[in-house]
Protein backbone atom coordinates (compact mmCIF):
# COMPACT_ATOMS: atom_id res chain seq x y z
CA UNK A 1 0.00 0.00 0.00
CA UNK A 2 1.11 3.55 -0.80
CA UNK A 3 1.60 5.83 1.91
CA UNK A 4 1.19 9.64 1.51
CA UNK A 5 3.53 11.93 2.39
CA UNK A 6 2.28 13.17 5.61
CA UNK A 7 1.59 9.35 6.97
CA UNK A 8 5.36 8.66 5.96
CA UNK A 9 6.58 11.13 8.07
CA UNK A 10 4.38 10.19 10.96
CA UNK A 11 5.01 6.51 10.72
CA UNK A 12 8.84 7.41 10.60
CA UNK A 13 8.59 9.42 13.76
CA UNK A 14 6.76 5.98 15.25
CA UNK A 15 9.00 3.76 13.94
CA UNK A 16 12.42 5.88 15.80
CA UNK A 17 10.29 6.67 19.16
CA UNK A 18 9.36 2.80 19.43
CA UNK A 19 13.01 1.66 18.68
CA UNK A 20 14.44 3.91 21.06
CA UNK A 21 11.42 3.45 23.92
CA UNK A 22 13.13 -0.35 23.74
CA UNK A 23 16.66 -0.15 22.40
CA UNK A 24 17.53 3.28 23.76
CA UNK A 25 19.01 5.50 21.12
CA UNK A 26 22.05 4.03 20.25
CA UNK A 27 20.44 0.57 19.65
CA UNK A 28 18.42 2.16 17.35
CA UNK A 29 20.96 3.72 15.28
CA UNK A 30 22.18 0.45 15.36
CA UNK A 31 18.94 -1.25 13.80
CA UNK A 32 18.89 1.37 10.90
CA UNK A 33 22.92 1.24 9.93
CA UNK A 34 21.70 -2.84 9.75
CA UNK A 35 19.27 -2.14 7.63
CA UNK A 36 21.35 -0.01 5.22
CA UNK A 37 24.05 -2.59 5.32
CA UNK A 38 22.04 -5.91 4.66
CA UNK A 39 19.34 -4.38 2.79
CA UNK A 40 20.03 -0.73 1.13
CA UNK A 41 17.02 0.39 3.15
CA UNK A 42 17.30 3.86 4.67
CA UNK A 43 15.36 5.48 7.50
CA UNK A 44 13.09 7.33 5.57
CA UNK A 45 12.15 3.89 2.83
CA UNK A 46 11.02 1.66 6.20
CA UNK A 47 7.19 3.03 5.02
CA UNK A 48 7.65 1.80 1.80
CA UNK A 49 9.57 -1.56 2.65
CA UNK A 50 7.84 -2.45 6.17
CA UNK A 51 7.87 -6.13 4.65
CA UNK A 52 11.87 -5.83 5.08
CA UNK A 53 11.51 -3.82 8.42
CA UNK A 54 9.77 -6.72 10.32
CA UNK A 55 11.50 -9.25 8.61
CA UNK A 56 14.93 -8.19 9.81
CA UNK A 57 13.36 -7.14 13.56
CA UNK A 58 11.90 -11.04 13.88
CA UNK A 59 15.38 -12.28 12.23
CA UNK A 60 17.08 -10.44 15.32
CA UNK A 61 14.35 -10.54 18.43
CA UNK A 62 12.09 -13.71 16.77
CA UNK A 63 9.27 -13.43 19.59
CA UNK A 64 10.72 -10.35 20.88
CA UNK A 65 10.01 -8.45 17.70
CA UNK A 66 6.23 -8.73 18.63
CA UNK A 67 6.78 -5.91 21.63
CA UNK A 68 8.76 -3.54 19.45
CA UNK A 69 6.07 -3.61 16.52
CA UNK A 70 3.13 -3.17 19.39
CA UNK A 71 4.90 -0.50 20.54
CA UNK A 72 5.44 1.04 17.60
CA UNK A 73 1.69 0.85 16.84
CA UNK A 74 0.91 2.26 19.78
CA UNK A 75 2.94 5.29 19.19
CA UNK A 76 1.39 5.26 15.80
CA UNK A 77 -2.07 5.67 17.62
CA UNK A 78 -1.06 8.07 20.00
CA UNK A 79 0.71 10.34 17.45
CA UNK A 80 -2.93 10.23 14.48
CA UNK A 81 -5.08 10.38 17.43
CA UNK A 82 -6.51 6.91 16.69
CA UNK A 83 -7.72 4.64 19.99
CA UNK A 84 -5.44 1.72 20.07
CA UNK A 85 -7.21 -2.13 19.65
CA UNK A 86 -5.00 -5.18 20.92
CA UNK A 87 -5.58 -7.51 17.44
CA UNK A 88 -4.16 -10.64 16.08
CA UNK A 89 -2.82 -8.81 12.65
CA UNK A 90 0.26 -8.85 11.19
CA UNK A 91 2.44 -5.56 12.15
CA UNK A 92 2.11 -4.35 8.34
CA UNK A 93 -2.13 -4.83 8.09
CA UNK A 94 -2.45 -3.26 11.72
CA UNK A 95 -0.61 0.03 9.87
CA UNK A 96 -2.75 0.00 6.96
CA UNK A 97 -5.42 -0.08 8.49
CA UNK A 98 -4.27 2.57 10.81
CA UNK A 99 -3.98 4.55 7.20
CA UNK A 100 -6.95 3.87 5.94
CA UNK A 101 -8.21 5.07 9.38
CA UNK A 102 -6.38 8.11 9.13
CA UNK A 103 -7.16 8.93 5.83
CA UNK A 104 -11.09 8.54 6.33
CA UNK A 105 -10.51 11.09 9.52
CA UNK A 106 -8.17 13.75 8.51
CA UNK A 107 -8.24 13.33 4.64
CA UNK A 108 -12.01 13.36 3.96
CA UNK A 109 -12.95 16.22 1.40
CA UNK B 1 29.82 -14.96 9.52
CA UNK B 2 33.43 -16.17 9.47
CA UNK B 3 34.18 -14.22 12.71
CA UNK B 4 31.94 -15.72 14.21
CA UNK B 5 32.87 -19.10 13.57
CA UNK B 6 36.13 -18.17 14.35
CA UNK B 7 35.23 -17.04 17.75
CA UNK B 8 33.82 -20.66 18.35
CA UNK B 9 37.02 -22.35 16.84
CA UNK B 10 39.20 -20.59 19.19
CA UNK B 11 36.36 -21.05 22.47
CA UNK B 12 36.86 -24.69 21.52
CA UNK B 13 40.76 -25.14 21.31
CA UNK B 14 40.83 -22.90 24.42
CA UNK B 15 38.19 -25.54 26.20
CA UNK B 16 40.33 -28.68 25.25
CA UNK B 17 43.40 -26.37 26.27
CA UNK B 18 42.11 -26.05 29.08
CA UNK B 19 40.40 -29.83 29.44
CA UNK B 20 43.89 -30.90 28.65
CA UNK B 21 45.57 -28.83 32.07
CA UNK B 22 43.43 -29.99 34.21
CA UNK B 23 43.60 -33.50 33.24
CA UNK B 24 47.10 -34.40 33.56
CA UNK B 25 47.85 -31.48 36.27
CA UNK B 26 49.37 -34.63 38.53
CA UNK B 27 52.44 -33.84 36.22
CA UNK B 28 52.65 -29.53 37.25
CA UNK B 29 51.51 -29.55 40.71
CA UNK B 30 52.58 -26.02 41.48
CA UNK B 31 52.12 -24.92 37.94
CA UNK B 32 48.73 -25.47 38.50
CA UNK B 33 48.02 -23.64 42.16
CA UNK B 34 49.50 -20.75 39.93
CA UNK B 35 47.51 -21.47 37.19
CA UNK B 36 44.22 -21.97 39.39
CA UNK B 37 44.57 -18.71 40.57
CA UNK B 38 45.65 -16.31 37.89
CA UNK B 39 43.58 -18.00 35.39
CA UNK B 40 40.23 -16.77 36.59
CA UNK B 41 41.02 -13.23 36.98
CA UNK B 42 42.22 -13.11 33.43
CA UNK B 43 38.98 -15.18 31.30
CA UNK B 44 36.61 -12.81 34.12
CA UNK B 45 38.29 -9.32 33.40
CA UNK B 46 37.83 -10.78 29.38
CA UNK B 47 34.37 -11.52 30.57
CA UNK B 48 34.03 -7.73 32.08
CA UNK B 49 36.02 -6.31 29.03
CA UNK B 50 33.01 -7.17 26.68
CA UNK B 51 30.50 -6.32 28.76
CA UNK B 52 32.28 -2.82 28.69
CA UNK B 53 32.25 -2.91 24.99
CA UNK B 54 28.46 -3.86 25.19
CA UNK B 55 28.19 -1.06 27.26
CA UNK B 56 29.76 1.57 25.16
CA UNK B 57 27.91 0.21 22.17
CA UNK B 58 24.56 0.76 23.55
CA UNK B 59 24.84 3.56 26.10
CA UNK B 60 22.73 6.77 25.54
CA UNK B 61 21.70 7.91 28.65
CA UNK B 62 20.76 6.32 32.01
CA UNK B 63 17.37 6.75 31.82
CA UNK B 64 16.66 4.76 28.85
CA UNK B 65 16.19 0.75 29.63
CA UNK B 66 18.98 -0.78 27.02
CA UNK B 67 21.97 1.79 28.49
CA UNK B 68 20.59 0.86 32.03
CA UNK B 69 20.61 -3.18 31.19
CA UNK B 70 24.03 -3.26 29.77
CA UNK B 71 25.60 -0.71 32.91
CA UNK B 72 24.46 -3.16 35.22
CA UNK B 73 25.67 -5.87 33.81
CA UNK B 74 29.23 -4.44 33.65
CA UNK B 75 28.77 -3.24 37.28
CA UNK B 76 28.14 -6.58 38.33
CA UNK B 77 30.67 -8.53 35.71
CA UNK B 78 32.77 -6.02 36.94
CA UNK B 79 32.17 -7.49 40.69
CA UNK B 80 32.69 -10.78 40.03
CA UNK B 81 36.46 -9.97 38.30
CA UNK B 82 36.67 -8.02 41.88
CA UNK B 83 35.98 -11.15 43.62
CA UNK B 84 38.24 -13.19 41.37
CA UNK B 85 40.96 -10.67 41.59
CA UNK B 86 41.16 -10.49 45.57
CA UNK B 87 40.92 -14.19 45.54
CA UNK B 88 43.87 -14.60 43.47
CA UNK B 89 45.68 -11.93 45.81
CA UNK B 90 45.09 -13.56 48.59
CA UNK B 91 46.32 -17.15 47.52
CA UNK B 92 49.42 -15.80 45.21
CA UNK B 93 50.51 -12.86 47.40
CA UNK B 94 49.26 -13.18 50.49
CA UNK B 95 49.69 -16.91 51.22
CA UNK B 96 46.58 -17.86 51.94
CA UNK B 97 45.71 -21.54 50.65
CA UNK B 98 41.68 -21.36 50.92
CA UNK B 99 40.35 -17.98 51.12
CA UNK B 100 37.20 -18.84 51.89
CA UNK B 101 35.22 -17.10 53.17
CA UNK B 102 36.83 -13.81 52.16
CA UNK B 103 36.38 -10.09 50.79
CA UNK B 104 36.43 -11.90 47.39
CA UNK B 105 32.40 -13.60 48.53
CA UNK B 106 31.27 -9.73 49.23
CA UNK B 107 32.40 -9.30 45.76
CA UNK B 108 30.49 -11.92 44.18
CA UNK B 109 27.65 -11.76 46.33
CA UNK B 110 27.26 -7.97 45.45
CA UNK B 111 28.05 -8.56 41.61
CA UNK B 112 24.69 -10.70 41.55
CA UNK B 113 22.26 -7.66 42.49
CA UNK B 114 23.10 -5.38 39.49
CA UNK B 115 23.35 -8.77 37.11
CA UNK B 116 20.22 -9.53 38.42
CA UNK B 117 18.51 -6.10 37.71
CA UNK B 118 19.85 -6.17 34.28
CA UNK B 119 18.87 -9.54 33.24
CA UNK B 120 15.37 -8.67 34.75
CA UNK B 121 14.88 -5.36 32.87
CA UNK B 122 15.86 -6.91 29.44
CA UNK B 123 13.50 -9.98 29.73
CA UNK B 124 10.75 -8.05 31.28
CA UNK B 125 10.98 -5.00 28.54
CA UNK B 126 9.56 -8.19 26.26
CA UNK B 127 7.91 -10.52 28.72
CA UNK B 128 4.60 -9.79 27.04
CA UNK B 129 5.40 -12.06 24.33
CA UNK B 130 5.29 -15.01 27.03
CA UNK B 131 2.24 -16.80 27.96
CA UNK B 132 1.22 -16.68 31.52
CA UNK B 133 1.37 -20.35 31.02
CA UNK B 134 5.19 -20.08 29.85
CA UNK B 135 5.84 -18.07 32.37
CA UNK B 136 4.11 -20.22 35.47
CA UNK B 137 5.83 -23.23 33.88
CA UNK B 138 9.43 -22.25 34.12
CA UNK B 139 8.63 -20.80 37.62
CA UNK B 140 7.50 -24.01 39.08
CA UNK B 141 9.98 -26.17 36.98
CA UNK B 142 12.70 -24.05 38.79
CA UNK B 143 10.72 -24.14 42.06
CA UNK B 144 11.04 -27.81 41.84
CA UNK B 145 14.96 -27.61 40.86
CA UNK B 146 15.51 -25.57 44.10
CA UNK B 147 13.79 -28.13 46.43
CA UNK B 148 15.30 -30.82 44.91
CA UNK B 149 18.98 -28.70 45.36
CA UNK B 150 18.01 -28.34 48.72
CA UNK B 151 17.00 -31.87 49.87
CA UNK B 152 20.00 -33.30 47.68
CA UNK B 153 22.55 -31.12 48.06
CA UNK B 154 22.65 -27.93 50.59
CA UNK B 155 20.40 -29.36 53.60
CA UNK B 156 23.06 -32.21 53.94
CA UNK B 157 25.98 -29.98 53.86
CA UNK B 158 23.80 -27.75 56.72
CA UNK B 159 23.72 -31.42 58.63
CA UNK B 160 27.38 -31.58 58.51
CA UNK B 161 27.85 -27.95 58.93
CA UNK B 162 26.06 -24.83 59.82
CA UNK B 163 28.11 -21.91 59.80
CA UNK B 164 28.36 -18.65 58.26
CA UNK B 165 30.78 -20.73 55.77
CA UNK B 166 28.15 -23.05 54.44
CA UNK B 167 25.37 -20.39 54.47
CA UNK B 168 27.72 -18.45 51.78
CA UNK B 169 28.98 -21.40 49.76
CA UNK B 170 25.18 -22.09 49.64
CA UNK B 171 23.75 -18.88 48.80
CA UNK B 172 25.81 -19.40 45.43
CA UNK B 173 23.91 -21.88 43.64
CA UNK B 174 20.70 -20.50 44.69
CA UNK B 175 21.42 -16.59 43.12
CA UNK B 176 22.53 -18.57 40.00
CA UNK B 177 19.38 -20.89 39.57
CA UNK B 178 17.03 -17.35 40.09
CA UNK B 179 19.39 -15.85 37.47
CA UNK B 180 19.03 -19.04 35.54
CA UNK B 181 15.05 -18.87 35.79
CA UNK B 182 15.40 -15.10 33.92
CA UNK B 183 17.90 -16.25 31.58
CA UNK B 184 15.67 -19.09 30.62
CA UNK B 185 12.63 -16.81 29.78
CA UNK B 186 14.88 -14.45 28.24
CA UNK B 187 16.24 -17.43 25.88
CA UNK B 188 12.26 -18.51 25.14
CA UNK B 189 11.35 -14.89 23.62
CA UNK B 190 14.45 -14.38 21.70
CA UNK B 191 15.37 -18.39 21.10
CA UNK B 192 13.67 -17.92 17.06
CA UNK B 193 15.87 -14.69 16.25
CA UNK B 194 19.53 -13.63 15.66
CA UNK B 195 20.35 -12.52 19.28
CA UNK B 196 18.87 -16.26 21.02
CA UNK B 197 22.15 -17.32 19.93
CA UNK B 198 23.37 -15.19 22.93
CA UNK B 199 20.71 -15.93 24.98
CA UNK B 200 21.58 -19.75 24.48
CA UNK B 201 25.19 -19.15 25.52
CA UNK B 202 23.89 -16.84 28.34
CA UNK B 203 22.23 -19.96 29.44
CA UNK B 204 24.94 -22.48 29.27
CA UNK B 205 27.17 -19.92 31.19
CA UNK B 206 24.56 -19.88 34.26
CA UNK B 207 23.64 -23.73 33.66
CA UNK B 208 27.98 -24.20 34.35
CA UNK B 209 27.38 -21.55 37.43
CA UNK B 210 25.07 -23.19 39.19
CA UNK B 211 26.64 -26.51 38.61
CA UNK B 212 29.75 -25.34 39.75
CA UNK B 213 28.73 -23.14 42.54
CA UNK B 214 27.06 -26.64 43.85
CA UNK B 215 29.91 -28.64 43.51
CA UNK B 216 32.28 -26.19 45.47
CA UNK B 217 29.97 -25.61 47.84
CA UNK B 218 29.61 -29.78 48.47
CA UNK B 219 33.39 -29.97 48.38
CA UNK B 220 34.34 -27.14 50.64
CA UNK B 221 32.28 -28.79 53.08
CA UNK B 222 33.28 -32.34 52.71
CA UNK B 223 37.26 -30.37 53.14
CA UNK B 224 38.01 -32.07 49.34
CA UNK B 225 38.25 -29.03 47.14
CA UNK B 226 41.70 -27.59 46.69
CA UNK B 227 42.87 -24.83 43.85
CA UNK B 228 43.24 -26.86 40.41
CA UNK B 229 40.05 -28.96 41.32
CA UNK B 230 38.95 -29.95 37.97
CA UNK B 231 35.04 -28.05 38.94
CA UNK B 232 36.48 -25.00 38.21
CA UNK B 233 36.77 -25.78 34.61
CA UNK B 234 32.41 -25.53 34.79
CA UNK B 235 33.79 -21.69 36.44
CA UNK B 236 35.96 -21.09 33.06
CA UNK B 237 33.21 -22.73 30.82
CA UNK B 238 30.57 -19.99 32.05
CA UNK B 239 32.73 -17.35 31.52
CA UNK B 240 33.41 -18.85 27.87
CA UNK B 241 29.89 -18.77 27.24
CA UNK B 242 28.81 -15.07 28.40
CA UNK B 243 32.39 -14.12 26.46
CA UNK B 244 30.43 -15.76 23.65
CA UNK B 245 27.11 -14.34 24.36
CA UNK B 246 28.49 -10.67 24.31
CA UNK B 247 30.39 -11.07 21.28
CA UNK B 248 27.21 -12.58 19.14
CA UNK B 249 24.77 -9.61 20.97
CA UNK B 250 26.96 -6.95 19.86
CA UNK B 251 27.43 -8.90 16.34
CA UNK B 252 23.89 -9.00 15.61
CA UNK B 253 22.53 -6.30 17.41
Amino acid sequence: MKFDEEFKGILIEAIDEGLKSILGENGKKVIYYHLKELYGLEREEIPEKLEIFTEYINKIFGLGAKIIEITIIKTLCLKLKLEYKEKKTKFIDYIEELYKDYMKKYKRK
Amino acid sequence: MNAQYKYYEISLVLVIFLILIYVFQGFYYDFMYIFSNIFPPIISGIVFCFSILAFKKYWTKIKEYFSMIWLCFSIGLGFWFLGETTWAIYTLILGVELPFPSIADIFWLIGYIPIFISLFLYVKSFSKVLSNKTIYSTTIITIILLIIIFITLIIPVFEIEFSINTIISSAYPILDIILLHITILGFLIFYKGKIGKSWLFINLGFTSYVIADLLFNYFITYGTYYCGHPLELLFHFGDLSLILAFYIHMKEL
